[in-house]
């Protein structure tokens, strides 16, 4: 009786979770978490809960994002939450030895692609000969061989090649059959800036299984389809970003927000690194990124704490712990100098958007920037009694203070009303602006605004799946205990706070503004 | 509620008599090879009942309740009969606009600014908004601001106020909204099959324009507000933190001295069936978007069961169903390919398929939508995929019922559209019961290719010839007979040239 369109899967970050993360309050009741450590170094977080019987919501985070990639593979991140669905020499195949043949043979002919592509095909592309290096269209002889080959043996592979399904090797998606049939429902996993994140919600008698199935992929994934599977990225890729009005200058705008730091590309990736990545490349990753020391687990529900650790010890001792801990991310956002302004055009509404570079999570001032998002928000806030109501120039506007591991970012946009321009929009948000920073909040709508987050605390305790996202992240950013601290910290944001950072971070050299346009027809 | 938990237990307990946690180190050789080799404790999963929870006031009125006393929230929903279903020809979305403004519009003692501070500082969250057939009222507040809460909310239900500012200010926020509908594809996709299946007369698919925004009134917003909201039209369900007697005692209350008035006529049937054929609407992008379907049966049909099973087993259920493994597991066609089933309660509703491909491979995915819908009524579906196709919709049922609130939803829903009784608890049965032959008999009554209408919203150019190694173009649906639908002005839904 599934009736969502949605399909599974998708990746890219929770928009608005960075708002919910870290809104606790003071009078919170304190979640109770048990910690359990293995001795390969891997961690979980332990939560057991009766309020919604027989159901576990269940799963894991890898502390790396796309922030921890480099040039030549921006996405890679993202690209390998696909390929941990495609299986091990036990789930996924009927034939492990065939079909690590089958995988060699198209490594050798990929890699071989790949080095004409960026030799050839780049050096072409460079003189003008061609308009896209990768594009099949473009291929020379010898590459369009190749690509043949490679597709033949994909083919062969999955059982549709000469000798039918007999000749194949692949079992088809057998990971989500196994859930599937085990009850296993809401199998999702979606890649951000600073985390990946794998999660699902079993019956609480099928826990043994969760342990099985993850232990086994993190033990023993072999990145099978690790070729065709990005032609489905690709897809992904048109879907969220180049099909709509607009996600392709959203990605440009991040890319002239941030100058130096990882945060700057796109977590799919750039579309040429997306065809580049090499096996040999994915299995460094995997080998630094997702070994036990860089994961934690988490329990959320109906279980028996002790049951589950027994599980757990008995499933997850078996991965191997990692030969070198994870490079830090050294390289830091280089502070701008002047302000940045892009004006785009295209099928969409006018707006504004205003950016300014602030504090990573955790930082001293980012608890006030939160509660400034917050005073600015809902009904009730400023922007919507300034800009929409007040000035009636605005058909919707929204702040919100984005902070992430390594750095932050506050933003505010705005979409028009009327005959109102962008421009108007960003001038009256200056004018807002300019009042917060002559005086301070007063301490009702302060308290007010105290009041909301304390209770939003409480509504984002009520599922297990809801606290299970908190927890990863809260935990992926800075430490779970997060969730029980920052109600505290955020009691304690004073005026004085809100008035120190607003006349801080808030600098017209320290923003960049988009303007968006509507396409004339 | 159920008593599973503790067998739960003992059965783990009892597979783990031979180990002792952490006394050795495990090895590879002492985990069960496959998962099948492991043994679960059973856990059969008995889905609540309605009446277990159902409630009547004094007047008549039916409340659910679910107490639960893990967080200090009341959590109050009012599920109002009527929602578009009541729109007047000339004014599509009035019931929408009603419910925004009984929201945002003040009360007859309180101007609009002042409810919304009031409820902010109690941090108060209250929502209003009209469906197809539904209007519903939320409440959610701290268990010790219920008090003050339910007055402010009720207030708001019974006697808003439609002040004129915040009237302009919505239809403003409602103009802007409009102005947006051809920018992203889907929305067009959206809108054109709902004119296709339901016919552009039916509240379904009728949207609003600029002129029937612009002439939205007060007196108008006050008409349906009369018919929607009272107590003769309504369903309370409160879940939460708080004691049953006194609850209903606070809701006989609130109700008091509240008008009832008769209950909202049902929704419309539409009459318009759907012309089979191959449609496009334009719009430049990388990407095709499709959808494929027919009008298929209504909610207590008798084929229902078996037809959500073939649904499951075609695209409903994730990467096991069919049509993901082929077009996006084996040939990369697409990101999210998904088939839906959507009996409606008063007339048959839609059977659709749908998915995103680059332009060359729209045919190409198409294609192969087609030929596992043609599979479907040709072979037999083996026994082994059929019972994956079970499994995925019964063992989704318990997250029906997760939440408290959702239970109430299903509660409520199931008594306003008089959903036969027990049909929860005999779900499962049925589903299990259902056969490959069942599976090929709906497939042949209910879908058929030559039947089907066929959108695509895309750059046609492009996407008419087809992929670069011939495997399929769009010449080869109804002959390559296509019709080309206009995109319409996004204000007025006129044609554009």
């Amino acid at each position: 009786m599934r009736s969502s369109l949605s399909s599974r899967r998708p990746a890219i970050p929770f928009a608005g979770l960075v708002l919910c993360l870290f809104a606790f309050p003071a009078a919170a009741q304190q979640v109770a978490v048990e910690e359990f450590a293995l001795a390969n170094g891997m961690r979980f977080l332990l939560v057991p809960r009766s309020d919604q019987p027989n159901l576990v919501a269940a799963g894991w985070v890898a502390r790396v994002g796309s922030v921890d990639e480099r040039p030549g593979i921006t996405g890679i991140s993202h690209f390998f939450e696909h390929m941990m669905f495609k299986g091990t020499d036990t789930i996924g195949t009927r034939d492990p030895s065939k079909d690590a043949r089958f995988r060699a043979e198209q490594k050798a002919i990929r890699d071989e692609i790949n080095r004409l592509v960026w030799t050839k095909q780049y050096e072409r592309f460079f003189k003008g000969e061609i308009d896209d290096p990768w594009d099949p269209v473009n291929d020379t002889q010898h590459l369009r061989v190749l690509r043949g080959r490679l597709d033949e043996l994909i083919k062969a592979q999955q059982g549709r090649g000469p000798g039918g399904e007999p000749a194949g090797t692949i079992v088809k998606d057998e990971f989500d059959l196994v859930y599937t049939r085990a009850g296993g429902t809401g199998m999702n996993a979606f890649t951000s800036y600073d985390l990946t994140c794998y999660f699902i919600t079993v019956p609480s008698n099928k826990l043994e299984l969760w342990a099985w199935m993850e232990s086994d992929r993190l033990h023993d994934s072999v990145f099978r389809e690790f070729y065709s599977e990005r032609d489905v990225v690709h897809e992904e890729r048109r879907l969220r970003t180049e099909s709509t009005p607009t996600g392709k200058f959203e990605e440009q705008f991040d890319a002239m927000f941030w100058a130096s730091s990882g945060y700057s590309w796109p977590v799919i990736g750039w579309p040429s690194d997306l065809n580049s990545y090499t096996f040999d490349q994915a299995q460094d990753y995997w080998n630094v990124y997702y070994r036990p020391g860089n994961l934690f687990g988490i329990l959320v529900g109906d279980f028996d704490p002790a049951q589950a650790k027994t599980l757990i010890e008995k499933y997850f001792s078996r991965l191997k712990p990692g030969k070198r801990p994870p490079p830090p991310v050294v390289t830091l956002e280089v502070g701008q100098l002047a302000e940045q302004r892009m004006i785009a055009t295209g099928d969409f509404p006018p707006a504004v958007e205003v950016r300014y570079h602030t504090v990573p999570a955790g930082h001293a001032d980012s608890y006030p920037l939160d509660m400034l998002a917050e005073i600015l928000n809902e009904r009730t806030g400023r922007l919507y009694a300034g800009l929409v109501e007040g000035r009636g120039l605005a058909a919707t506007a929204i702040a919100a203070s984005d902070t992430r591991k390594y750095a932050g970012l506050f933003s505010i946009a705005a979409q028009t009303r009327g005959e109102a321009t962008p421009e108007q929009l960003e001038a009256a948000w200056y004018e807002e602006l300019a009042r917060l920073q002559a005086a301070k909040v007063p301490e009702r709508e302060l308290r007010k605004v105290k009041n909301r987050v304390a209770a939003d605390n409480y509504r984002k305790l009520e599922s297990n799946m809801s606290l299970f996202v908190q927890l990863a992240l809260s935990e992926a950013l800075l430490d779970w205990r997060e969730i029980n601290e920052a109600p505290a910290k955020y009691e304690a944001v004073t005026a004085a706070d809100i008035h120190r950072v607003v006349r801080k971070y808030f600098a017209a050299t320290n923003r960049s503004v988009a303007i968006y346009r509507r396409q004339a027809d | 509620m159920h008593h599973h938990t503790l067998l739960l237990v003992a059965g783990l307990l009892a597979g783990f008599v031979a180990r002792t946690a952490g006394a050795q180190e495990p090895s590879a050789a002492t985990l069960p090879a496959r998962p099948e080799a492991i043994r679960f404790a059973p856990l059969v999963y008995v889905p609540p009942k309605a009446a277990d929870h159902r409630r009547v006031l004094p007047d008549g009125t039916v409340v659910y309740l679910a107490a639960s006393h893990e967080f200090p929230l009341i959590n109050l929903a009012i599920t109002f009969k009527g929602g578009g279903s009541l729109d007047p020809a000339e004014m599509p979305g009035l019931a929408s606009l009603t419910a925004q403004l009984v929201r945002e519009g003040g009360t007859r003692r309180l101007p609009p600014a002042e409810v919304d501070e009031a409820l902010d500082f109690l941090a108060t969250d209250v929502g209003v908004a009209a469906g197809d057939t539904f209007t519903t009222a939320t409440m959610n507040c701290l268990k010790s601001t219920f008090a003050e809460s339910l007055p402010l909310f009720l207030s708001m239900l019974r006697e808003p106020r439609f002040d004129a500012g915040r009237l302009e200010t919505t239809k403003a926020r409602l103009l802007a909204d409009l102005a947006q509908r051809n920018d992203d594809a889907s929305s067009i996709l959206g809108r054109e099959w709902k004119r296709l299946m339901f016919g552009a007369d039916h509240f379904e698919a009728a949207e609003p324009t600029e002129a029937s925004v612009t002439t939205v009134t007060a007196e108008r917003l006050a008409d349906m507000h009369r018919r929607i909201f009272h107590p003769g039209n309504l369903i309370i369900a409160v879940a939460g933190d708080f004691e049953e007697q006194a609850m209903l005692a606070v809701l006989e209350k609130a109700l008091a001295g509240w008008e009832r008035g008769p209950v909202a006529t049902g929704p419309a049937a539409s009459t318009a069936m759907p012309s089979p054929g191959l449609y496009h609407v334009p719009k430049k992008i990388p990407q095709g978007k499709v959808q494929l379907g027919c009008r298929a049966i209504d909610r207590d049909d008798p084929d229902t069961i078996p037809m959500l099973v073939l649904n499951e087993l075609l695209g409903g259920g994730g990467f096991t169903s069919r049509l993901m493994q082929k077009i996006r597991s084996n040939e990369g066609l697409a990101y999210s390919v998904r088939s839906m089933l959507q009996p409606r309660v008063d007339y048959p509703g839609d059977f659709k398929a749908g998915f995103e491909s680059k332009n060359a491979t729209v045919a190409l995915a198409t294609k192969i939508v087609l030929d596992e819908i043609r599979r479907l009524r040709e072979e037999p579906v083996p026994e082994e995929e059929l019972e994956t196709a079970r499994r995925g919709l019964i063992e989704t049922l318990p997250r029906r019922f997760e939440s408290k609130p959702a239970m109430l939803g299903v509660f409520v829903n199931d008594e306003w559209t008089k959903r036969p009784e027990g049909f929860w608890q005999a779900f499962r049965d049925r589903v299990e019961k259902v056969t490959p032959a069942d599976i090929q008999r709906v497939a042949r009554e209910h879908l058929d290719p030559a039947q089907l209408a066929i959108l695509v919203v895309g750059d046609w150019d492009e996407i008419a010839p087809g992929d670069l190694e011939k495997r399929a173009n769009m010449q080869e649906f109804f002959g390559g007979k296509v019709t080309h639908l206009p995109l319409r002005d996004p204000l007025t839904l006129a044609p554009l040239p």
